[in-house]
């Protein structure tokens, strides 16, 4: 009984530490959704961009010496002006039917970003400034990592704001109307090139907070974290159905949970293995993800 | 009178004529003498995340090289004197296609003698396997290019070909002292765990097959099941070992290291063996203080005592024990550390392999006396390689390095370094 119950314990935490790190996930999951829901297309250099904005946060807290608020204000501003400058190189020129030419645009963006982030700092792992990262909660048999605590809180905060944006403002709607029917919003005086690069720049400022608080998680940056993110984020992003904000959360949790127990039972060779085939499994059995829409476009 | 006078003139012409024409045509021999070169091509990773080995490497061959042609270059086999000339710096990106294909191209359109560098042992396995097995073995047409590695640093790699050289730590050696002294340093440690990360083929093999192995061989008692010894089937004992000793995995990329560090945490080891990467090797230590684990021993890779793990988590790392083959701790040593921060790369284990190897080369070059001529390149080549094969001794930045010719092996001189308070320091030095 006693083995039952420590191995029950260890399970628990396992699954407890990976939904708390999901947060940094269902971050990076929103950014992805909330572009492809508003242009119905993919951002393959989301994360990329996202992790650049902390790398340039961390520029200045190297050189200014300065407070983690403004660390993470940077990251967030930064991220968010590269998210117009995706915008604008990947998306804007290209023809709006041509979805595998901004597709392999951003794939581009994403590598030359992640070259970019290598040669300025020869690819070395540079220490990130943590939040609580002394904060440790014992409960009972149970410990939880403050900073996992606060990047989760954030993350929460984040998105509801994000969505009280997008429900409750005249951006937000000029952002449905634009995703939904974009004649119709063009009809209505709205510019569809405004309201996509202001989607891109909100997605690239919770990008920013996405990426300063996935470093502060680790403790470290370093380039090799840009594609697993980008991966897990895709995971998430389709797990949660496309567009649906809600639904990256959730996925972006739960695949943080799924692989701790993964790896938990089956070592680190198998985790992404069973990652994956949750992945397939979704698009085979529920290709619209948990909380997504049957794309209904006029 | 007039007739002697004419005979006169005629000699004084003839002799003027000889002169001149004499110096005709030693004035281009002079200048190609002047400006021959010994040519060497070098290459590693300068993109992507190990882009510092290749940076680093570059920096040091570099610097070496300009300090030789400073003291007048390398001795040619006809007598004169010619500089030594990095023709290139290639990116071979950790890449095993990358790296053969720089390989192919540097033996067929350039005049290199010798190929320099090569950032990943499994580069450099792919890549030692199209150079010709055997020296002089006409049915082999494998590459004939004389390879002479810094960083490729897996064991046994250069016995893949007679071309293939290596100026590298011997990892076996070094671990196996390495316990040794701890385990009469520190004789109330008892157990030991560990973890690794297995998609990096010098961490997951090093640790397995030699740290492991070695902490055993010293009395050290794995946490938890027994840990075979392995048979002489490597393979076979690997996977026996991993099935026995419970070793903790993670990937190069890994964000999140709570499941291993707290299972180590419940093994409670007085020793903790991190065989990986900075990168990764920073993300489990910084959980491990997350967690507060706190063992009596820390003991690292070699790759990983640099600068970059100091970057990545000075704090956390304090205490990591780890054995290397480059500390500044002679004259030849500090001076070379400093030409090499001012050329802006850092020196550590294996960018100082690369400072060593110029002068290796130099050395090779100067033993074979070759002739540095565009028509004599693969002449040039298989002298420089018998030459290379023949030299038992270099001088090393830290004493002297020893080399086998018949496995292309070296045996290093090193120490044992440990981060206190923020920094590498020499605990000891068994030279």
């Amino acid at each position: 009984m006693d083995d039952f119950w420590f191995e029950f314990v260890e399970v628990t935490q396992s699954i407890g530490d990976g939904v708390l790190f999901g947060s940094t996930y269902a971050l990076i999951g929103i950014g992805f959704t909330l572009i492809f829901g508003a242009m119905g297309k993919l951002n393959v250099a989301y994360a990329a961009a996202a992790m650049a904005g902390a790398y340039s946060s961390l520029a200045i807290y190297i050189l200014f010496d300065a407070p983690l608020v403004v660390i993470f204000i940077v990251s967030a501003i930064c991220a968010a002006i590269l998210g117009y400058l995706v915008y604008l190189t990947c998306f804007r020129f290209i023809p709006v039917h041509n979805h595998l030419a901004a597709l392999m645009a951003s794939v581009g963006g994403l590598f030359f970003i992640d070259e970019v982030i290598v040669h300025a700092t020869r690819g070395s792992p540079l220490a990130f400034p943590s939040m609580f990262s002394e904060a440790y909660f014992e409960v009972g048999p149970y410990g939880i990592r403050g900073d996992l605590l606060f990047v989760f809180f954030i993350g929460l905060i984040s998105t509801g704001v994000l969505l009280y944006v997008l429900f409750r403002t005249r951006l937000g709607l000029a952002t449905r109307a634009v995703a939904q029917q974009d004649v119709a919003a063009r009809l209505c005086g709205m510019s569809i090139h405004l309201t996509n690069s202001t989607t891109f720049a909100v997605a690239g400022l919770l990008g920013g907070i996405a990426g300063a608080m996935t470093a502060a998680a680790v403790g470290i940056l370093s380039p090799v974290m840009i594609l697993p993110l980008t991966i897990k984020g895709l995971i998430v992003t389709v797990i949660g159905g496309l567009g649906s904000i809600p639904g990256a959360i959730i996925a972006g949790l739960f695949v943080g949970g799924f692989e701790n127990v993964v790896m938990y039972f089956r070592g680190i060779d198998e985790r992404d293995m069973y990652v994956v085939a949750l992945l397939f499994i979704f698009l085979v059995f529920r290709p619209n993800g948990l909380f997504g829409k049957t794309i209904t476009r006029d | 009178m007039i007739r002697r006078g004419t005979e006169k003139m005629k000699r004084v012409t003839r002799l003027v004529s000889t002169v001149v024409l004499a110096a005709t045509v030693a004035m281009p021999l002079a200048a190609s003498a002047a400006d021959r070169s010994v040519k060497v091509l070098g290459w590693g990773a300068k993109s992507g995340p190990l882009k510092s080995f290749g940076v680093n490497s570059e920096a040091a061959l570099r610097s070496a090289i300009a300090q030789i042609n400073a003291a007048g270059g390398v001795k040619l086999g006809d007598g004169s004197s010619a500089p030594l000339e990095v023709i290139s710096y290639e990116d071979s990106a950790c890449k095993k296609d990358q790296n053969i294909a720089i390989l192919r191209k540097t033996t067929s359109t350039t005049d290199a003698i010798v190929g320099m560098g090569a950032t990943c042992s499994g580069s450099c396995q792919a890549m030692f396997g199209v150079l010709q097995k055997k020296v002089g073995d006409s049915s082999d047409s494998g590459v004939q290019m004389p390879i002479l590695s810094d960083t490729c640093i897996r064991p046994g790699l250069a016995k893949i070909s007679e071309w293939a050289f290596r100026n590298v730590p011997n990892e076996v050696a070094m671990y196996d002292k390495l316990f040794a002294w701890l385990r009469s340093e520190n004789p109330d440690v008892k157990t030991f765990s560990g973890g690794t990360e297995t998609d990096q083929g010098h961490s997951f093999i090093t640790h397995t097959a030699i740290i492991v192995q070695a902490a055993v061989r010293h009395g050290f008692e794995w946490v938890g099941p027994s840990v075979p010894e392995l048979g002489p089937k490597v393979k076979q004992g690997m996977k026996e070992l991993q099935a026995a000793a419970k070793t903790q995995h993670w990937l190069m990329g890994d964000t999140n290291y709570s499941v291993q560090a707290r299972k180590i945490k419940k093994q409670n080891p007085d020793m903790i063996l991190v065989s990986s990467h900075p990168f990764s090797a920073c993300g489990f230590l910084k959980e491990m203080k997350r967690q507060k684990v706190k063992p009596k021993l820390l003991v690292g890779l070699t790759s990983s005592a640099s600068q970059e793990t100091l970057n990545g988590c000075m704090s956390a790392a304090e205490g990591l024990i780890i054995p290397t083959g480059f500390a500044p701790i002679t004259p030849e040593a500090v001076s070379a550390n400093e030409i090499v921060s001012e050329a802006g790369g850092f020196l550590d284990l294996h960018s100082a392999a690369a400072w060593e190897n110029a002068y290796l080369v130099k050395a090779a070059v100067e033993k074979a006396g070759i002739s540095a001529n565009s028509d004599t390149v693969a002449e040039d080549r298989r002298k420089f390689r018998d030459a290379l094969a023949s030299i038992s001794e270099s001088a090393g930045l830290i004493g002297p390095v020893t080399r086998d010719g018949a496995t292309g092996e070296a045996s290093k001189p090193y120490v044992y370094v440990q981060v206190v308070n923020g920094e590498w320091k020499v605990i000891h030095d068994p030279r």
